[in-house]
């Protein structure tokens, strides 16, 4: 069994919250899916990417992508 | 019986700390009741205040330079260490950071900013209060709110973007971005409340330094953040103090005993820093005094102190034979030529002034403190 | 100099958050604590050691030295036992015309008149310098 497709035995079907099989590497995936934004590592473009797309920059096509910095604000003591 | 009182040579004599190539001699002050059998030492104010002198030699703002003459070296020393740590100035201490995508990391940048000197009006520097911290030990010591009386708030905020301007070739990232360079400068002060009366115009607070570099930026990078600055003193952490240095060293001694004559007086003048020495012919009047050493040489060059301030104490002259027994090198114990540079906030001979004042104000709180004891 | 460094009084208090929380005292680990002077177990009233909280060798040794200048005081020396325990330990022993807690008052008290003939004395010659180079930069 693969790990994706284990679930907690005490919970419901429709709980599951990782979906159905993967369908293919690019292929369509749910819908409402919220789409995360990256950082191109090439030309530091924001690329919004859902579940499953390719990992790749779309406007330079290059496949290193970065997380953004939090947004959250951080407290530092200045020492 | 009246006090015996020391004859001026005597005094003058103890006054010296002997230095010889490699041990130093006469180190402890002996002016103390009991010391000399005979002779008073007790303390009385209008004694102090006839023997104490202050001689000035520089005062800019930024430093000073001053001889405090007939002090203890107790004393002195206890001045030296409150202008290091214990006279409050402002400083960045909570840093709190809304977006930073620069290379240098947030703990980095608030270290670094933490240390960047402020200066203020100083009616708005007295008017502030401390900020107490919250303690994790101490609970029931009641925290700070940050309020206007105990927080200057400073805002940076600086996005670095392609200057369009720039020339295809530009190989100065200053001119082919905007803002690739962050400065002290780019610190804005957000005054709040009564902080719009205290800091105004000239007064307002801001890096003494505006060109310390800050950070460097791309484009697409982004520093957003917000500084907190409270009231603290040295002995807390270095960037509260509000000097850069403050020392002092004792004047320096050099006595000729026997006759440095010639080429030797050459020598020995280049034995000390420039101008410490001099040189002067002999006069016939000296050369025709018996026993004075200079017998038949009139006309030639001696050595003489001309200024022992310009001296550093190297020793060099003890290290050559042909000076041995010719020259005494000391110090005067109770000259003391202190040096005080101010980061900015306070003009270096007012800071003098403010640490005297602490020392009393630390005397008159220690009595206060006193009065338990005494019922 | 508009005032000094070290008055705080403080009528209203404008917060500068939106909380009503009525702000405390200020504060400070050396300058405003409230001093708190304990006599060591062992003392007479001729030769006493008192332990001074949160105080180094700023106040130690100005004291010891303002303390020694008394004639009636036979020993004076003070001690920072322990470099990470912010106390200062001061051994008065004294002769018997006067008590060790009065000669500690004499020292506070001689050490406050050193400082007011110092401020004089400075400011007096800074005065003097500040008018001379501004004469000499005139002419």
């Amino acid at each position: 069994m693969s790990r994706e497709a284990y679930q907690v035995p005490s919970m419901g079907a429709q709980q599951n919250t990782f979906g159905t099989e993967t369908g293919g590497f690019g292929g369509a995936m749910a819908v409402d899916t919220p789409s995360v934004v990256y950082l191109c590592g090439e030309c530091s473009a924001r690329v919004p990417l859902k579940r499953g797309d390719q990992i790749r920059c779309k406007d330079c096509g290059h496949r290193v992508l970065y997380k953004e910095r939090t947004k959250r604000m951080v407290q530092f003591e200045a020492r | 019986m009246a006090p015996l009182v020391p004859s001026h040579e005597e005094l003058q004599r103890r006054r010296i700390i002997g230095i010889n190539a490699e041990t130093v001699t006469n180190i402890p002050s002996t002016d103390f009741p009991g010391h000399w059998p005979g002779e008073s030492h007790g303390w009385a104010t209008d004694q102090f205040k006839k023997d104490f002198q202050v001689e000035f030699h520089s005062n800019d703002q930024f430093e000073a330079s001053f001889s405090l003459i007939g002090l203890d070296a107790a004393v002195a020393n206890a001045f030296r260490r409150i202008l290091m740590a214990e006279i409050p100035t402002l400083a960045i201490e909570y840093v709190y950071v809304h977006n930073n995508t620069s290379v240098i990391q947030d703990e980095v940048l608030a270290q670094r900013l933490g240390l960047v000197p402020l200066k203020g009006s100083v009616e708005g520097i007295n008017w502030m209060h401390w900020f107490r911290k919250p303690s994790e030990d101490d609970e029931g010591a009641e925290a700070n709110t940050p309020s206007d009386f105990n927080t200057v708030v400073l805002r940076l905020e600086v996005e670095c973007t392609v200057n369009p301007d720039a020339a295809a070739d530009e190989q100065d990232p200053r001119k082919r971005y905007n803002n690739a360079h962050v400065y002290a400068k780019d610190i804005v002060f957000v005054p709040v409340g009564r902080q719009e009366q205290y800091f105004v115009d000239e007064g307002a607070i801001q890096s003494t330094n505006p060109d310390i570099l800050i950070a460097k930026l791309r484009p697409g990078q982004k520093i957003e953040m917000e500084l907190h600055c409270v009231k603290g003193i040295g002995a807390d952490h270095a960037k509260f103090s509000p000097v850069a240095t403050a020392t002092y060293r004792l004047l320096p001694d050099i006595q000729i005993e026997r006759p440095i004559i010639g080429e030797d007086a050459k020598k020995f003048a280049n034995c000390f820093p420039k101008g410490v020495i001099g040189l002067e012919s002999v006069t016939s009047e000296e050369a025709a005094r018996r026993g004075s050493g200079y017998e038949g040489h009139a006309g030639e060059q001696k050595a003489v102190v001309k200024d022992p301030f310009k001296d550093t104490v190297s020793r060099e002259c003890l290290r050559h034979e042909e000076f041995q027994g010719k020259v005494k090198l000391g110090r005067v114990r109770d000259h003391f030529i202190f040096n005080v540079e101010s980061t900015g906030q306070f003009d270096s001979d007012v800071l003098f002034l403010e640490s005297v004042k602490v020392l009393k104000l630390k005397c008159a709180q220690w009595k206060r403190g006193l009065t338990d004891l005494m019922a | 100099m508009p005032g000094s460094i070290h008055d705080q009084e403080q009528e209203q208090d404008q917060s500068m958050m939106d909380t009503e929380q009525e702000s405390t005292p200020p504060g400070n680990p050396i300058l405003l604590e409230e001093k708190h002077i304990v006599v060591l177990p062992g003392s007479t009233e001729t030769a006493a050691s008192f332990q001074f909280a949160g105080e180094g060798h700023t106040m130690g040794n100005a004291l010891r030295f303002a303390i020694m200048k008394n004639p009636s005081v036979d020993f004076c020396g003070y001690t920072i036992p322990h470099p990470s325990d912010a106390k200062m330990h001061l051994r008065i022993q004294t002769s018997d015309s006067t008590t060790a807690l009065e000669a500690l008052e004499k020292g506070m008290n001689d050490l406050m008149d050193l400082c007011d003939v110092v401020t004089e004395k400075f400011t007096d010659a800074r005065d003097q310098f500040n008018a001379e180079s501004g004469d000499r930069m005139l002419s």
